[in-house]
């Protein structure tokens, strides 16, 4: 009778037992929990988007078109597939000046925004790439001067916000004759008016664009630049290699997987930036979106879900691309010491064409944020010609009663306004919860797929949590928005601390998986041997031993936070964080108010990143490129 | 402290065993090395030991308790398992001081009955019941001085690993690991990171540890000088598959497979293909390097027929263990060396148990003015203290040791003689020593003479 008793526990027993030992390690828990998580966290949003492109919504042209069928059935819960069929099949008639034209739907609010994002994608990364690329060039591998200076400017425009550049763009080059609104600074003081193309449109998004991520192109290629070998290009001139043949041959293909992942990464950026296209008035997928939410909110949903695509083509290509990478570790062996290309008299030259243009991105900002909330109007620099006094005021800053002054619109100055102290609060509280949240995920993550390399199930919540970071930020702010809305948490701070989260977990577990990786499991284990629980493990060594690198994860998402406008601003309204009201401002022509308040960010950003990086050694360009030069040094020690 | 006992351990990835059916018992205070080339298991059996990696099946015990079976569901995590192990590269903490390494681990101890002698000696009672209790600040500190004091490391406790040399860091990894008083330490190839000069005083260092703490010792090493000069007792491992399991002397005299004679020993043993058959006397004689005749006779009563009748019951009584997946690394016989002037060999197909392999280690080729066989210097290579010489015999090279400052010249003819009763002979079909004894050869010329 207890034979089979025996037999059942027998066989029962080693199952048992492997469920214990897998659950017994602290990383398969964290693991298991985080895989799920995430993939409702991330996946549900996408889904609720797509089941948005069938559904009916009040107030909607595909409501008003159902309304025989809405007034039977109860509105949203019907399944319709009008939004597809008007967007892809109808016609609409538009006016174009005086004459009307009968055009496609898709032509008006598909094809056109769709053809625009993907040239402002194209040439942005081939913009970032020349630029940033060069400059990593010549910073990492000839005599030019002033490396220090140059390479902690260059990158500027990464840390302040996207729209910072299309600002200045604005202000500088704007002409009230070609593109309406105020004069820009070339045409009220220099008389100088320049043509259309120049002032909006493809041409300015895509040099704005460009300029913003030339930094990540810098700070990727010029990581590899800095850790290549060195005898490999020698090798190349030992054999009598042309110099220009070395270059292609050699130095081009062991930086292109950093192009490479430079590529994927604007691209999906630059499609998703809404702000860019808006102020220099590109008719994008985003500003496309943004124009359709209200009145045709189904197909406004399909613009997101084909953004998403290509968040996922570009995920595949990725991955494909990464399994071929590792052809390129042997690259980043121990350089030695390596002569510096000599530029000559160009040296001196290209000295002065990076200072001046490095000036004109990274410092001209904020000197021209700062000029404008002391002009009485917006883009009246008659100071310049006629004096400081009478021509500027401090009104804009310290006015408490905004009846007695014109132009306020009824708001106080930016140092009393409570509005502008509330949305501050806001962005600080925000920023704060995302960081610690994106960063102790991220970190965890880092861990768990480190100590698992072989296990599926850690390389896919890799993956998932990775998935974020290809998305354009417009269509992840879209998901959200049509998540929160069904789920009633719109205008919260929990939604936007959840989108928030989802979309900078990435560039936590991203830096914390190489650091990591580099931590050699042994170190570990000496601890485990002598009965260390696994908090005090990481506590007292993990983390401690790789503190730069995770400080980094959590100063990216902090900074990226503050700065954030597109993903934000479909998530709340205009007075819950600072940058939906510096753009609440914009929109209301209180210039002088977004201009202090884009000054008060920029400097906030710029000092933060200052103090933890003298603090702790931290920085954001060894969070994006992941490899930090401290750490190597730790590394040394580590592995004795 | 302890008697680790592995019974039927196998660990495999998918279909490739990384160890096999590993059975061994490491008594209490043995020093025991665990020995293979490069990829063979021993790490991974190390590992198993101390918990670091679980096991597919099989049953460990430590101190008669069962710390793994997966049959009876039982897998005790390393941190209960009151090990200490060595790393490879120290896996010193770097954020952390000397002093601070080797206490970080004991003010973590917590356990009822825990003292520390005025020595710095934790003491455990097994016996004591109740509320389990924390080192305090001061015997901590009593621990870590007496720990420092055994590796000579007390100038040093306030700097951290980074600026310590590499034999420094080595002692701090050792004293970090003696502080919990750990029942047996595990070494995980600890001194190969260290130049060769420093590896030789801590080999004679860690003899003495062992000498001095009484602790059992497991050690990997891929370097059978280490293992012998070591040891009390040598596991040799090929492919994950026990070899041998013997004293240091034992397994350098009596190898019990072609595979362990090669590789332990430094010049290499000489492999001699020889055929025929033993006598009525007891002796073979076997045709050996083409043209020799030699006549081995066994140290101890012996007889072919009955040894291969045993090799056969034994194959057959040996029970396969279960494979739920095919082994993909399959065990192979060892194709031991021959070495000749072309580098070609013989081929070893058809083997009848007329075949045989003749074991001969370089001291036991002695050069002599009168010597039976007869060849040229192919190489030599003089250290001092001793000479290694590679003879050509026909198409054949041998390896001699000979003592002494003796100038060999290349292409120089010299003639020598097999000595000592220390020569192996081996079975061809299955690679396994029959018996040792003596081997006299002769040239045929001069078996014509006679």
């Amino acid at each position: 009778m207890s034979k089979p008793k025996a037999g059942r526990s027998g066989f029962l027993k080693p199952v048992q037992n492997r469920i214990r030992t897998f659950f017994s390690k602290p990383q398969n828990v964290i693991l298991l929990v985080l895989g799920i998580v995430l993939t409702i966290s991330t996946i549900y949003p996408m889904l609720t988007i797509v089941r948005d492109t069938i559904r009916l919504h009040p107030g909607s042209i595909d409501a008003s078109a159902n309304a025989a069928a809405s007034q039977k059935e109860l509105l949203g819960t019907t399944v319709t597939g009008y939004n597809w069929t008007n967007l892809f099949t109808d016609t609409i008639t538009t006016r174009v000046g005086r004459r009307r034209v009968t055009q496609s739907v898709a032509s008006v609010y598909l094809w056109t925004p769709l053809l625009n994002s993907v040239l402002v994608s194209v040439f942005a990364c081939l913009g970032a790439i020349l630029y940033g690329g060069i400059f990593a060039y010549l910073v990492t591998r000839t005599d030019l001067k002033w490396k220090r200076y140059l390479s902690s400017v260059f990158i500027f425009p990464y840390i302040m916000p996207q729209w910072t550049l299309a600002m200045l763009w604005k202000s500088l080059f704007n002409s009230n004759a070609a593109s309406g609104g105020s004069d820009g600074l070339f045409a009220s003081v220099l008389g100088l008016y320049l043509p259309k193309w120049w002032c909006e449109g493809l041409f300015p998004v895509s040099v704005v664009l460009a300029l913003h991520y030339a930094p990540f192109a810098y700070i990727l290629i010029g990581g590899i630049f800095r850790n290549m070998d060195a005898s490999l290009e020698e090798a190349a001139m030992i054999l009598n290699t042309p110099g220009w043949k070395t270059f292609l041959r050699v130095t081009l293909p062991l930086v292109k997987p950093a192009i490479l992942s430079t590529v994927l990464l604007v691209f999906s950026s630059a499609m998703g930036s809404y702000p860019v296209p808006h102020y220099l008035k590109l008719n994008t997928l985003s500003t496309q979106y943004v124009e359709m939410n209200a009145s045709r909110a189904g197909q406004a949903s399909i613009l997101a879900v084909i953004m998403m695509l290509f968040g996922f083509l570009i995920l595949i290509i990725n991955q494909r691309t990464t399994s071929g990478r590792a052809n390129y570790t042997t690259v980043t062996g121990k350089s030695g010491q390596r002569s510096l290309v000599k530029l000559g008299a160009a040296k001196y030259v290209l000295t002065a064409l990076f200072t001046v243009l490095t000036m004109m991105t990274g410092i001209l900002p904020v000197v021209m944020f700062a000029t404008e909330t002391f002009l009485p109007n917006p883009g009246d620099y008659s100071f310049l010609t006629h004096g400081l006094s009478g021509n500027t005021t401090l009104k804009w800053w310290v006015t408490r009663e905004p009846a007695a002054e014109s132009g306020m619109y009824g708001q106080k100055g930016i140092l009393f306004n409570p509005q502008i102290l509330n949305a501050f609060k806001g962005t600080f509280f925000l920023a704060v919860a995302c960081a610690l949240l994106a960063g102790t995920i991220g970190l965890l993550i880092g861990y768990c797929v480190s100590k698992n390399r072989r296990s599926k199930w850690a390389a896919y919540v890799n993956q998932i949590a990775f998935l974020p970071y290809l998305m354009p930020s417009l269509a992840v702010g879209a998901a959200f928005f049509v998540f929160g809305s069904s789920a009633g948490i719109y205008n919260t701070f929990l939604l936007l601390i959840l989108a928030g989260t989802v979309k900078y977990i990435p560039f936590a577990s991203r830096s914390a998986l190489n650091s990591m990786m580099q931590l050699s499991g042994e170190i570990e284990e000496a601890a485990i041997i002598q009965d260390i629980p696994w908090w005090k493990r990481m506590l007292c060594i993990v983390i401690p031993i790789q503190k730069t690198s995770i400080i980094s994860g959590y100063l990216l998402p902090f900074m990226t936070c503050l700065r954030e406008l597109t993903l934000f601003m479909l998530l709340c309204g205009q007075g819950k964080i600072i940058t939906t009201m510096l753009s609440y401002y914009d929109e209301m022509g209180l210039y002088a108010f977004s201009s202090g308040i884009n000054l008060i960010l920029v400097v906030l950003i710029l000092i933060i990143n200052t103090l933890v990086n003298l603090l702790t050694g931290a920085s954001i360009d060894s969070g994006i490129s992941g490899s930090g030069e401290n750490r190597k040094k730790k590394n040394s020690n580590c592995s004795g | 402290m302890a008697r680790i006992e592995l019974s039927h351990v196998t660990k495999r990835w998918g279909g490739f065993y990384a160890v096999d059916d590993l059975s061994l018992v490491i008594e209490d205070n043995a020093f025991v090395t665990l020995l293979g080339p490069s990829g063979c298991g021993k790490t991974t059996t190390l590992r198993m030991i101390a918990g670091l990696e679980t096991p597919t099946t099989g049953r460990i015990t430590i101190d008669g308790v069962p710390v793994f079976d997966s049959e009876a569901g039982i897998n005790v995590p390393a941190n209960k398992r009151r090990v200490g192990f060595l790393f490879q590269n120290y896996a010193l903490w770097p954020n952390m001081t000397v002093r601070k390494n080797i206490a970080f681990g004991l003010g973590n101890l917590r356990e009822a009955g825990l003292s520390v002698s005025e020595e710095g000696e934790i003491r455990r009672d097994p016996l004591a019941k109740g509320q389990a209790r924390k080192l305090t600040k001061e015997e901590i500190e009593r621990v870590v001085q007496r720990v420092s004091e055994i590796v000579k490391i007390q100038p040093f406790l306030d700097r951290y690993p980074g600026e310590l040399s590499g034999g420094q860091q080595q002692r701090v990894a050792i004293a970090r690991t003696l502080a919990p008083g750990p029942r047996v330490l595990f070494m995980d190839e600890p001194l190969s990171n260290l130049d060769a000069k420093l590896r030789l005083e801590m080999r004679s260092e860690l003899q003495r540890l062992h000498h001095s703490t009484g602790s059992t010792f497991v050690y990997v090493t891929h370097d059978q000088m280490e293992a012998m000069t070591l040891a009390t007792r040598i596991c040799l491992i090929s492919n994950g598959v026990l070899q041998q399991y013997d004293e240091p002397l034992t397994i350098y005299g009596k190898p019990e497979n072609t595979f362990v004679a090669d590789f332990v020993g430094n010049p290499a043993i000489n492999f001699i293909n020889g055929h025929g058959h033993q006598g009525e006397d007891g002796s073979f004689t076997l045709s050996v390097l083409d043209h020799y005749e030699a006549v081995f006779v066994s140290s101890r009563k012996i007889s072919a027929q009955e040894w291969y009748q045993e090799q056969e019951s034994r194959e057959a009584a040996v029970q396969k263990p279960d494979r739920p997946v095919a082994k993909e690394n399959e065990d192979t016989l060892f194709q031991y060396p021959v070495r000749t002037v072309t580098g070609r060999e013989e081929s070893r197909d058809c083997l009848s148990p007329d075949d045989w392999v003749i074991g001969v280690r370089p001291e036991f080729l002695s050069i002599c003015e009168d010597g039976p066989l007869e060849g040229e210097v192919f190489s030599a290579m003089p250290t001092g203290m001793e000479t290694t010489v590679r003879i050509r015999v026909g198409n054949y090279l041998l390896t001699g040791v000979s003592f002494g400052k003796v100038t060999y010249q290349i292409g120089q003819k010299i003639r020598m003689e097999i000595t000592g009763d220390g020569i192996c002979l081996f079975s061809r079909r299955n690679g396994c020593l029959v018996t040792t004894g003596t081997l006299h050869m002769r040239h045929p010329d001069e078996n014509d003479a006679g």
